[in-house]
């Protein structure tokens, strides 16, 4: 067992701090990239960053990355939180490329690799349905084979992102198939295709997310990824990179010590608030569950390190912790400035520059990469194997119910 | 970074399940609760036979120079079977109190007993009215005085909550030799002779029901002055030391006292039966053993990495605070949740080990700091983090728009987008 880091890692942490630390400007402060200012530089840091190979230092030199291991990978993950990093193209970066590397052809990995290694281009993953959010593999969206094209059709929804996007992957059904998830395939779709529209959704604190909208749209064959009909599968084994990452809990601290400095410069009653005793158990309390995470999500991610892939144990217990934090964290720390907790970014009066109100809205609902009950699911079913109500059972229920 | 067991220590967790499942049946762990002496000789004779006793001491003293961090994974397996010992007392808080402090006179004489399991000892620190204040683990907490007569001390006063006392062969005191403003510089740890005139024991009824604590009057014992241990004022730091591994390995022990609960809990919802299924199929069951699971997975995490950092000798007093804090309210909170799931079955205090865990939880939950000391600790760690970095590039200034633009507001950006006539 070893909770240190070697000197290389601890060296390769130092050089992409310092160099975040220079590139982004003194005046930045966690605000979403809503205007088209903040857009372009956000585009541009993500450009330089791909020239040195910082976005992908997992990913082989060959496409662009460092060729680093899994350690390392979630130390560059640590340090691209401590500074809020929030990368356009994230998903491209954590899931589609890894998808893309895992079961892409050839001729893809040569194409799209590359261009998403540099930050040139921004993907979107376009798997949630109306019908289809922790249900997976319930995707109505279809893909017919019509001669040598493909024509598909459907709608997808909460497509997070607020930057014009290049490429989409998009999960389509293409067999009727019991059960559901051997019946769907990925595609990756240029995203000005014929075809497909857009609408906007905008979220709690500031988010957008999008509408997508697929008219026959028509691709061809080199557009599927993977095997036909085992879409579910890509999708599942290429979740694990995004879920592995090991950001979160850094980001948590850093939040916690702006609070902590925060509460030092602060009096109240004539003393500092961080001589309070209900904000001392406060601090006190976030301080261990971020520890908490922080270990977790370290040991998903040295897990997927060691075997190349995660158990439902791994990833589901840091999910678990980080939901629970998100749910309670934003509250205690609001609660601390009392009245002034609600005041937003740029308002007069506003404290911590209306962080904590925006922290707090986003996290009012923790259902990104899974609601905290999918998790819960996952954890009674296939880690502690508790039963579960046969599937079939669930059509019966659902059908007596709609009866009465 | 690196979760995975070494292999000798996965041996010794397996050989220590395996001999505690043989050995530390229920059976044996009630016998002992209802016995005088709250401990099983027999039991703590084996345990020295297989080295447990001397697992981190060096070779010299007949110790095998083991880490803490092998340490804490054997005590996660006695938490599991419940092992009725004065391990803590004796190996850890009163021997490693001596091979941290003691001269080489004191460590030939006393370590080697240790490890055979021949000798017993019991730290007196905690005093009534400190742990009223919350002040029982802290320097200031101590005020039984040890005065010099002579080459003598004599020690008058009381300590109470010092489990083991009363099957100790030699008591560690701590006691206030001086009266400076710094409580730290006050203190000087001496070895007294348990059955020293003038010690009077009382045993305490505690939420355990066995004899395991004790109320420990001193009137006027003498205590010879080559009885220190360390240095003479100097025993705070000592104490603190070998508090800070014991809160650990505590620690360890409950989440192991967890670990077995909460599959108790799972157990059971698999295999009880009400309206014609599992009960483990609602939610509402699952519920409970997953926060149970999720409490011990968390806390064992964090006990790892503080034996590891104890091990290697890092500073960590964070990282001991937050694993005991929260392996007070984690194992608590387990050992609730799969009462839950048990139910009545969980209730009874003739047969199941819940009952017994769960008490014993409790117990562990108030020894050696509770979860309010170790919180305080945490903060005046915490309040020290220095302030977070600002990047350091050049300003954007786009931030020096009006401020109905700088808030992040969606309005504003949709009548953007509306006037330019198109989504990107």
């Amino acid at each position: 067992m070893e909770f240190g880091f070697t000197e290389e890692q601890e060296k390769l942490r130092k050089e992409l701090h310092d160099f975040y630390a220079n590139e982004l400007p003194q005046d930045i402060s966690g605000v979403p990239a809503l205007s088209k200012e903040l857009q372009n530089f956000w585009m541009d840091l993500q450009k330089k960053a791909g020239k040195k190979g910082y976005l992908t230092p997992g990913w082989p030199k060959e496409t662009g990355g460092l060729g680093l291991g899994h350690i390392e990978v979630g130390v560059a993950n640590e340090v691209e939180a401590y500074w809020g990093i929030a990368w356009p193209d994230a998903i491209g970066l954590h899931i589609c490329g890894p998808g893309l590397h895992l079961f892409g052809t050839e001729e893809q990995k040569k194409r799209f690799l590359p261009e998403i290694s540099s930050g040139e281009k921004i993907w979107y993953e376009c798997f949630t349905e109306p019908e289809a959010g922790t249900d997976e593999a319930n995707q109505q969206t279809r893909a017919v084979k019509q001669g040598d094209e493909w024509v598909i059709n459907g709608q997808k929804i909460y497509i997070t992102g607020g930057y014009k996007p290049d490429w989409v992957y998009v999960e389509a059904r293409t067999a009727d198939t019991i059960p559901k998830h051997r019946g769907l395939t990925l595609f990756c779709i240029k995203a000005d295709t014929p075809g497909i529209s857009v609408t906007a959704l905008p979220c709690m604190g500031g988010y957008r997310a999008n509408i997508f909208y697929f008219d026959d749209v028509k691709v061809a064959d080199d557009a599927i990824v993977g095997e036909v009909n085992r879409g579910f599968y890509h999708v599942m084994a290429t979740f694990e990179f995004e879920r592995s990452s090991t950001g979160g809990a850094i980001r948590a601290k850093r939040e916690l010590q702006e609070l902590v400095q925060f509460c030092r410069e602060t009096k109240r009653n004539g003393q500092p608030l961080v001589k309070d005793p209900s904000v001392r158990k406060a601090i006190a309390k976030m301080a261990i569950d971020i520890e908490v995470l922080r270990l977790s999500a370290w040991r998903t991610a040295w897990r997927f390190g060691e075997r190349k892939r995660l158990g439902p144990l791994d990833f589901d217990l840091t999910g678990l912790s980080s939901r629970l934090n998100g749910m309670s964290h934003p509250t205690m720390r609001m609660n601390i400035l009392g009245a002034y907790g609600q005041l937003r970014m740029g308002s007069k009066y506003a404290k911590l520059a209306g962080s904590l109100e925006r922290a707090w809205q986003i996290t009012r609902s923790m259902h990104y990469a899974g609601t905290i009950e999918a998790i819960k699911i996952v954890l009674a079913g296939r880690v502690l194997g508790l039963p579960r109500i046969p599937a079939k059972l669930n059509t019966t229920i659902t059908k007596t119910l709609q009866e009465k | 970074m690196n979760f995975e067991l070494s292999e000798e220590q996965q041996m010794l967790k397996q050989a220590a399940r395996e001999f505690l499942e043989n050995e530390c049946p229920e059976r044996v762990v009630r016998e002992t609760e209802d016995s005088d002496s709250g401990y099983s000789p027999e039991l703590w004779k084996k345990a020295a036979d297989l080295g447990w006793l001397g697992l981190i001491y060096p070779e010299t003293y007949g110790g095998s120079e083991m880490s803490i961090l092998d340490m804490a994974i054997l005590y996660e397996e006695m938490g599991r079977a419940l092992f009725p010992s004065p391990h803590l007392s004796a190996v850890i808080l009163g021997g490693l109190t001596i091979l941290e402090a003691g001269n080489e006179k004191q460590k030939a004489d006393i370590l080697p007993k240790i490890v055979k399991g021949e000798m017993i000892l019991a730290l007196a620190l905690t005093e009534p009215e400190a742990m009223w204040d919350g002040k029982g683990w802290l320097a200031e907490g101590v005020t039984v005085p040890a005065v010099a007569q002579g080459d003598k001390y004599v020690i008058s006063g009381t300590k109470l909550f010092i489990h083991d006392a009363r099957i100790a062969d030699y008591l560690l005191v701590a006691a206030k030799t001086q009266k400076g403003e710094k409580t730290e510089n006050n203190v000087t740890v001496f070895l007294v002779d348990a059955k020293s005139p003038g010690i009077t024991y009382t045993t305490l009824r505690t939420t355990i029901g066995d004899n395991r604590q004790s109320e420990v009057v001193f009137n006027n014992v003498e205590v010879p002055g080559e009885n220190i241990i360390g240095k003479l004022h100097g025993g705070w730091a000592i104490l603190e030391k070998v508090v800070k591994v014991g809160a650990v390995l505590l620690s360890a022990q409950m989440v192991g006292s967890a670990e077995k609960a909460m599959e108790l809990a799972v157990d059971h919802a698999k295999t009880r039966i009400q309206f014609d299924m599992p009960i483990g199929i609602h939610n509402w069951v699952q519920e409970y053993c997953i926060m149970a699971f999720a409490d011990v997975q968390g806390t064992r995490n964090l006990v790892y990495e503080a034996a590891w950092m104890l091990s290697q000798g890092m500073p960590c007093d964070l990282e001991v605070a937050m694993t005991k804090a929260r392996a007070n309210e984690a194992c608590v909170d387990a050992h609730w949740q799969v009462h839950q799931v048990l139910a009545g079955v969980g209730f009874i205090t003739q047969d199941g080990v819940l009952p017994l865990h769960t008490k014993r939880g409790k117990v562990c939950q108030l020894y050696l700091g509770d979860t309010d000391h170790y919180i305080e600790k945490i903060a005046q760690q915490v309040e020290k983090w220095p302030d977070v970095e600002k990047p350091k590039g050049k300003p954007l200034g786009i931030f020096d728009v009006p401020e109905d633009l700088q808030v992040p507001n969606w309005d504003v950006w949709a009548n953007q987008i509306k006037t330019a006539g198109k989504l990107w």
